[in-house]
């Protein structure tokens, strides 16, 4: 059974947090938090030294991670630890392709087994995918697609054909947690994926507050929202004082909740 | 065997290569595959290029006979391509023309690019400076420090200059700031790669530009000697002069191809840039190939005396030459790269870069009374005078006074 074929049918909330940020013990803590909350999905962002296509403010908290010496080994059993309450929670496992491939495709498959229940891998696109797709289908994780802004109809049909568990729509031409969000455009084009596929889309980059996630879910097709740099950003701005920012994230994650 | 006929249409060599970017960036990249194609065949394009070619870098450059360093390594015939006496001092001019006039042919109006040493990003504020588009170079904030002579270049040539203060604040960083601008404004952006690297069709397109250095030393060497070189010696950073001369001799099997990379403090040493020899096969910055990692998969901060060759990563058709042993890859050290250096300016009165030092300093030790008769050219892909304050500074003597 695969959690995300049980997501609601509007306002899906996914969270996304770097595993072992900022060190191993604190991220449980953290990751406690935020699955006390229960949101429909929680993605573990696995940490990586050249995070391309996110922001700094993820960057910063891959690197200390990293600093501490975290390894995706680590991280998997992070996850596995926090599983033990998941409930209908969604778990989604968002990495570069690269650590996969030093850990083994297969290996790492086998790894999440059970308690993952989707994949992002942010720099395969489409036409890379047929090995991974085929170990992850085995085993009954859903690799979830990415579509962007610069993604044309014919391109989506493509990607989407089979598609599982949800579409992630990058909401601007930009990476994770910067540019201001532009409502019109983001239901024009999601309007074009609806027509394309049932799966559900929820809309990431650069969703930030409150108000963001209420347009989003009220205003557009879309059927979700992901909120990733804010949550991370947040323990910055706290000076990084993690009793602070616990409670900061409790109250923050109570206020985007809808369902 | 059939003729080398690299990469295939989703640009692999062999198992290296493709195309590993977010979906932002795949539309633009095929786009771009599509353009380059396309234009590439086209003859107004070509005589364009060759046209700045011969009159605003000075192309062909010659290939000048080594006679005292041939005399002194009682071996081989020893030519030197001549690319350090292009317009702006390297190779890296060849393949940014190629890249603009690319550009402007696409629409695009602002152009983008990294720069470790500063050679690359000095061409490309020189192409964008002599077509007036605007040009925006991302370079590490260790390596604006190192390189200060190029961060004025580039401002005198109208750039800007976008110091990078995260990860290990070098090349490999300055290419994933550069990566993120681009994906953030993909739609009238153009990204000038200055290497091998990166994605498909980077790798094939700055390979192609650059082949003219190797295109232009075939018929020089085959209207001197009269025959083919038996050796050929280039250094490798990502890879964009090497490739540029190995690439029209590759169906020529006599010909013996050799890599020369930066061992650093030496290729056991965590101190070193020889992916080749020190890495693991791994992806970097869109492409399967050679990387410095560790065995979780974490990109490793490269180091080399000469901030050309600092970089973790290799080109990804190097990796499919090594692999099916159509070249061999050596490691120089810094001291080695260093000794050369002087050695060439003393004996040619050639200034040479730390780069190609670093293919003079495998030439001195392994050809050294061997190889008698044969010929050998070596690429000279740079001049030294952006280095004289790092070298001098290693060999002790204080430029202040």
């Amino acid at each position: 059974m695969n959690n995300l074929d049980k997501l609601p049918k509007k306002n899906i909330l996914s969270l996304f947090m770097t595993c072992g940020f900022p060190s191993l013990n604190q991220s449980k803590k953290i990751f406690e938090n935020i699955q006390k909350n229960k949101p429909e999905i929680i993605e573990f962002g696995l940490p990586f030294s050249d995070p391309m296509a996110d922001g700094q403010v993820i960057q910063k908290s891959n690197k200390m991670a990293l600093d501490n010496g975290l390894t995706t080994k680590q991280s998997l059993n992070l996850i596995k630890l926090i599983s033990k309450n998941k409930g209908k929670t969604s778990y989604v496992v968002m990495c570069y392709l690269n650590t996969i491939l030093n850990f083994g495709i297969k290996n790492f498959v086998n790894s999440c087994k059970g308690f993952v229940d989707g994949i992002i891998i942010v720099d395969l696109p489409y036409e890379e995918e047929t090995e991974i797709k085929f170990e992850l289908e085995k085993n009954n994780i859903y690799l979830i697609k990415l579509i962007s802004p610069m993604t044309n109809a014919k391109r989506s049909k493509k990607l989407l054909r089979n598609s599982n568990g949800f579409i992630y729509y990058i909401s601007s031409t930009g990476i994770t947690g910067t540019n201001k969000l532009n409502y019109r455009e983001i239901n024009k084009n999601v309007k074009t994926l609806k027509k394309i596929t049932d799966t559900p889309i929820l809309v990431g980059f650069g969703v930030k507050t409150k108000k963001d996630v209420l347009i989003i879910n009220t205003k557009t097709q879309a059927d979700g929202v992901i909120v990733g740099s804010a949550m991370i950003q947040m323990f910055f701005d706290l000076n990084n004082n993690l009793k602070k920012y616990i409670r900061s994230l409790d109250r923050y994650i109570k206020s985007l909740k809808i369902n | 065997m059939d003729r080398y006929n690299k990469p295939n249409n989703i640009g692999r060599y062999g198992e290296f290569g493709g195309m590993y970017v977010s979906e932002t960036l795949m539309p633009l990249l095929l786009e771009l595959n599509e353009s380059y194609k396309k234009i590439k065949k086209d003859k107004k394009f070509q005589s364009e290029l060759r046209d700045l070619f011969n009159n605003y870098v000075g192309r062909p450059s010659p290939l000048f006979y080594a006679a005292n360093i041939t005399k002194y390594l009682k071996g081989p015939k020893v030519y030197f391509k001549r690319d350090e006496l292009n317009h702006t001092g390297a190779h890296k001019i060849n393949n940014c023309l190629g890249q603009i006039l690319l550009a402007k042919k696409m629409g695009k109006t602002r152009i983008i690019a990294e720069t470790g040493a500063g050679q690359h990003g000095v061409a490309t504020a020189t192409v964008c400076a002599l077509f007036g588009l605007e040009c925006h170079i991302y370079m590490g904030a260790k390596d604006i420090i190192r390189q200060k002579p190029n961060v004025f270049r580039m401002k005198l040539l109208g750039a800007n200059i976008i110091p990078v203060e995260i990860g290990s604040k070098s090349l490999k960083d300055a290419m994933n700031e550069a990566l993120r601008d681009w994906i953030k404004n993909v739609r009238d952006t153009f990204y000038i790669i200055g290497s091998t690297a990166g994605p498909h069709p980077y790798p094939q397109m700055v390979r192609d530009f650059q082949s003219i250095i190797g295109k232009e030393a075939r018929k020089q060497i085959l209207s001197i000697e009269k025959k083919l070189p038996d050796f050929l010696i280039a250094c490798v950073g990502g890879g964009s002069n090497a490739m540029g001369l190995f690439y029209p001799f590759l169906n020529d099997k006599k010909v013996k191809i050799i890599g020369v990379e930066a061992a650093g403090k030496g290729s056991k040493t965590n101190l070193t840039a020889a992916t080749m020899t020190a890495g693991t096969p791994g992806i970097l910055h869109g492409s399967y190939s050679y990387v410095l990692q560790n065995n979780d998969g974490q990109i490793k901060e490269a180091h080399s005396i000469s901030a050309g060759l600092d970089y973790p990563g290799v080109g990804p058709e190097h990796s499919y030459l090594k692999k099916n042993k159509l070249a061999e890859y050596h490691g120089i050290t810094d001291k080695e790269a260093l000794k050369a250096f002087q050695l060439c300016s003393k004996l040619e009165g050639i200034i040479p870069a730390l780069e190609p030092s670093h293919a003079l300093a495998y030439l001195f030790k392994a050809f050294k009374n061997k190889h008698k008769n044969k010929i050998l050219i070596l690429n000279l892909c740079g001049r030294g005078d952006k280095d004289l304050f790092t070298a001098a500074k290693e060999i002790g003597f204080d430029t202040d006074e």
